[in-house]
C-alpha cells in the first residue's frame, strides 16, 4: 500500500456459462490457458508488476479451485508484509443477512469494510477474465494528472465490432462525456475494458447510495458510471494499446491460445520485464520422443509428445503418444491422446482421455469442438 | 517427522568436471535442463519428512546461494524446518585442508544445535533417489553403528573412477572401502550416504581432525571399519555419479530415453528445484525436435536431436543440435551446427559455422562465450 495507496479488487465471481463444462466445477478466472497459466494469473501477475500489494478477489460461483488457488498470494509475490490477495466470497455480517452478490458494484460495496481496513486513496476494480498485460502504475499516473473523479481503460476495437461493446465517447482532453452500452450506432470505437480507479472516498460515497437504490442493478456499467456522468464527475479514458482478450466462448478461448503461435504474437509471455506467474508444478522438462513430429506449436513441462503436434497449444502434463496425431488443437492439462488418435480444431478439457485410433473434431467444422468427455478408442 | 536432520555433503578432492566446475560447485551444476544436481539431495531429504538441512558449501557459493534461497521450493516446513547453507569458515584455499571434516569441525556448533538423534549424510554429485524413512528404521533395527548406501555396477572399469568401492563381507558388512582405479568390472560404489547417530558423527570429526588434517569423512570411516560395525544397503533404480566432465554428460543424455528416466523419477517422489516463470516453449513452424528433453522458456526453429536443453534457449531457422547438452541461456544462431557438445549458460554460437566434437570425447563451450 505504500507505495502508491491503490487496492485492487478483482470481480472473479461470473460463471461463464457460454464456456459449457469447462466452467461446471471451476469458475472463469480459474479456466486454464497459455499452457501453464489460469486466466486470473494475468490481472493478478499485473497486479504485482504494478506495485500493487493488497488484492482482493471478489468470487461467487463454483469458487472451491479459484479461492485456494489465489489465496496462496505468494504464486504472485503478494505476501510480503503489509501485503496480501484476500478471497472475499459473500458472508453473513453482524447487521446484515448473508446475501449473494448482486451485480459487479455491490460485490464491492459488500466489501467496503475490508477496503477500509487499509484506508487506500484509490481503488482499481478489475475483471478476473481478461488476457492481457497492463501497467496499472502508468494508468493511475494519468488518472492523477488530469484530476480525474475516474478512469476507465479503454481500448480501440474495429468500428463494425463496436456494438458489441460498452462504448466510450470522449473529448479531445480524453475526457468521457457519453457511455453507451452496446450502441447499434456507436459513435467511436473505444470500448471499456471493464478496468476501473475510483477515488476511494467517491466510489464509497456512490456505493453506499446504491446499495439502497431499489431501481439500481448494482453494477459499474449500468449504475455507477451513468449516475457519475449524470453529477458531472470528470472520467477520463486511458487507452490502452495491445493485447486484450475477453475469452466468452469456446471459440474465443481456443483462439486466444492460438494466437501465441504467432511468431510475433503482442501478448509475448517471454518479455522478461513483464512476467506472468502462475502455480510452480513440480513436473519433469518436456519428453520429447524419438517420433515426434512438432511444428507450430507451444508446449510447456511435463508435456510427452512422440507423436504428430501440429498447430496446438499443450499444457502441463498433456500426452501425445506414437502415431496420434494433433492439428489446430488445444490439450489442456493432463490430456492423454493414445496410439493412432487424431485430433482435429478441438479443444480437449482438463484430463480427458482420447482413446486409441479416435477421431475427433474436424478440419472444416464451424466451430471448435469442446471435448469434455473421455472418448473411448477404437476396437 | 523424521529423526533425523540432513546434510548435504560438498564434493571432495575426486570429483572434477572441466569446464563446468571453474564457475560454480557440482551441486549447482544444471542437469537434465530445468534442475541442478543439488535438487536431488535436498528433495529426497525432504520426501523423506527430513526438514532440517544443512548444505555446506566448499567455495564459489554464488550460484549456490542464488539456487538454494530461502529453501522454500524444496517443500520444507516454512517455519519448523530449515534449509542452512554452511561455509568452511576458515576459508583455506588449499585443497587439502579444504576439505569436509574441516567445514564440519568449522560448523560444530550448528551440527551440536540440532536437535535430532541422527544424521543423514549424503554428497552433492551424485543423482539417485531414495526414501530415507526406511533407511533410519532399517538402521536403528539393525543396531549397526552406520548404514552405508552403495550400488552395484557393471562398467566399474570405464565408469564411477575414483569413485569409493565398498568391500564387503557376506553379511554386507563394509570391511573397507577403496579408490576404483577400474581394475575390474563389477564394483560396489559408495554412494557417499551414511545414517549414523549424531554423537557418533561428532566423534568421528574430532577423531578425524587429530588424525591427520587432510582427512575427509570417507577417510576417517575407512579408518574405523575394523572397529565400528558399518553396515552397506543395496541402492535400487537409476545411479550416476557427476564426477568428471564425461560422466556429466552421459548422466544427462542416459536420462533422454524414457524408460531410463522413469526409473529416477516417480509421481510419488517429487524432484523439487527453484523456477523462473518462463513461458512455455514456442516450437515454430520450421522446428524439427526429436528425442530431447526440452525446458520452458525457449524458442526452437532449428533441428534439436538426442539432446537435453535449458531453459531460454533460442535455437534459430537452420541450426542444428544433436547429441547436445544445452544449459540454459544459450543461443545457436542460424544454420550453425554443433554436435556432441556440452554449452554452458548464455553461450552464443552465431559465428562459427561448424562445431563437432568426437562422439564419445565431448567438448565444452565456456559459460557466456561468442563463437
Amino acid at each position: 500500500m505504500k507505495h502508491n495507496n491503490m487496492l485492487a479488487m478483482i470481480l472473479a465471481g461470473g460463471r461463464g456459462s457460454r464456456l459449457h463444462e469447462l466452467t461446471n466445477k471451476v469458475a472463469k478466472p480459474a479456466v486454464s490457458y497459455g499452457g501453464k497459466y489460469r486466466i486470473v494469473d494475468f490481472p493478478l501477475s499485473n497486479c504485482a508488476n504494478s506495485g500493487i500489494d493488497v488484492v482482493g478477489v471478489l468470487t461467487q460461483y463454483e469458487s472451491i479451485l479459484l479461492n485456494s488457488y489465489v489465496a496462496a498470494g505468494r504464486r504472485w509475490g503478494l505476501d510480503a508484509k503489509e501485503s496480501g490477495v484476500y478471497v472475499l466470497p459473500p458472508r453473513e455480517k453482524a447487521d446484515t443477512n448473508l446475501d449473494v452478490y448482486r451485480g459487479t458494484a455491490d460485490a464491492i460495496s459488500q466489501n467496503i469494510d475490508f477496503i477500509d481496513t487499509y484506508d487506500p486513496e484509490y481503488v482499481l476494480v478489475l475483471s478476473g477474465d481478461h488476457i492481457y498485460k497492463m501497467n496499472y502504475a502508468k494508468m493511475l499516473e494519468e488518472h492523477k494528472a488530469h484530476n480525474a473523479d475516474a478512469t476507465i481503460a479503454v481500448i480501440q476495437v474495429p468500428m463494425k465490432e463496436a456494438s458489441r461493446f460498452g462504448i466510450m465517447n470522449t473529448n479531445e482532453e480524453g475526457q468521457i462525456i457519453e457511455f453507451e452500452e452496446k450502441p447499434e450506432k456507436p459513435k467511436s470505437n473505444l470500448a471499456s475494458m471493464g478496468i476501473y480507479i475510483f477515488n476511494w472516498k467517491l466510489l464509497r460515497k456512490m456505493l453506499i447510495a446504491d446499495m439502497k437504490d431499489t431501481d439500481s442493478s448494482h453494477d459499474f456499467g449500468k449504475d455507477i458510471i451513468p449516475t457519475l456522468l449524470n453529477d458531472g464527475k470528470y472520467l477520463y479514458a486511458y487507452k490502452f494499446k495491445g493485447y486484450w482478450k475477453d475469452v466468452g466462448t469456446i471459440d474465443s478461448l481456443w483462439e486466444a491460445n492460438m494466437d501465441l503461435l504467432d511468431a510475433n504474437n503482442e501478448l509475448d509471455l517471454g518479455d522478461p520485464t513483464w512476467k506472468i506467474y502462475t502455480e510452480d508444478v513440480t513436473a519433469l522438462p518436456q519428453y520429447i520422443g524419438p517420433d515426434a513430429d512438432i511444428t507450430r506449436a507451444f508446449i510447456t513441462q511435463g508435456c510427452m509428445v512422440d507423436g504428430e503436434v501440429k498447430n496446438s497449444v499443450l499444457f502441463t502434463g498433456a500426452r501425445v503418444n506414437p502415431g496420434a496425431k494433433v492439428i489446430d488443437s488445444v490439450l489442456m492439462p493432463g490430456v492423454e491422446v493414445e496410439e493412432g488418435a487424431v485430433i482435429t480444431r478441438a479443444l480437449v478439457a482438463d484430463g480427458v482421455k482420447i482413446g486409441k485410433d479416435a477421431v475427433v473434431g474436424s478440419a472444416d467444422s464451424e466451430h471448435i469442438e469442446l471435448v469434455s468427455k473421455r472418448v473411448k478408442g477404437v476396437e | 517427522m523424521a529423526k533425523a536432520f540432513g546434510i548435504v555433503n560438498f564434493a571432495g578432492n575426486h570429483v572434477r568436471v572441466e569446464g563446468l566446475q571453474s564457475y560454480r560447485p557440482v551441486a549447482a551444476v544444471s542437469f537434465l535442463g530445468r534442475y541442478r544436481v543439488v535438487d536431488f539431495p535436498i528433495s529426497n531429504m525432504s520426501n523423506s519428512g527430513i526438514d532440517h538441512i544443512q548444505v555446506y558449501v566448499r567455495r564459489k557459493p554464488r550460484s549456490l546461494n542464488d539456487h538454494l534461497g530461502t529453501g522454500r521450493h524444496y517443500n520444507i516446513n516454512s517455519k519448523r524446518g530449515r534449509l542452512h547453507t554452511l561455509f568452511s569458515m576458515t576459508g583455506n584455499e588449499q585443497d587439502l585442508y579444504n576439505n569436509d571434516i574441516a567445514a564440519f569441525y568449522d560448523n560444530m556448533e550448528c551440527i551440536e544445535s540440532e536437535d535430532f538423534p541422527y544424521v543423514v549424510i549424503t554428497p552433492s554429485y551424485m543423482i539417485y533417489c531414495q526414501d530415507y524413512t526406511d533407511l533410519i528404521e532399517t538402521h536403528i533395527e539393525s543396531g549397526a553403528d552406520i548404514t552405508m548406501l552403495y550400488h552395484t555396477v557393471d562398467n566399474a572399469k570405464s565408469a564411477f573412477i575414483n569413485c569409493n568401492v565398498l568391500n564387503l563381507n557376506k553379511q554386507k558388512g563394509v570391511l573397507d572401502m577403496e579408490p576404483n582405479r577400474g581394475t575390474a568390472k563389477t564394483r560396489n560404489i559408495s554412494m557417499d550416504t551414511y545414517i549414523m547417530k549424531k554423537e557418533l558423527f561428532i566423534e568421528l570429526i574430532h577423531k578425524a581432525k587429530k588424525t591427520s588434517s587432510s582427512y575427509t569423512l570417507a577417510d576417517i570411516i575407512n579408518m574405523e571399519c575394523g572397529e565400528l560395525d558399518i553396515r552397506g544397503v543395496s541402492h535400487r533404480g537409476y545411479f550416476a555419479a557427476i564426477s568428471d566432465f564425461g560422466s556429466y554428460y552421459n548422466a544427462n543424455i542416459s536420462l533422454i530415453d524414457f524408460k531410463t528416466a522413469r526409473s529416477l523419477f516417480s509421481k510419488d517422489w517429487p524432484i523439487y528445484t527453484r523456477t523462473n516463470d518462463s513461458a512455455p516453449t514456442h516450437y515454430f513452424e520450421s522446428a524439427d525436435v526429436k528425442n530431447s528433453v526440452i525446458s520452458n522458456g525457449s524458442s526452437i526453429e532449428g533441428t534439436v536431436e538426442h539432446s537435453v536443453m535449458g531453459r531460454g534457449c533460442q535455437i534459430e531457422e537452420g541450426a542444428v543440435v544433436k547429441n547436445c547438452v544445452v544449459l540454459s541461456g544459450v543461443k545457436i544462431g542460424k544454420g550453425v551446427h554443433v554436435e556432441n557438445m556440452v554449452i554452458d549458460r548464455n553461450a552464443k554460437l552465431i559465428h562459427t559455422p561448424e562445431i563437432i566434437a568426437d562422439p564419445g570425447h565431448p567438448g565444452y563451450i565456456k559459460r557466456g562465450d561468442t563463437l
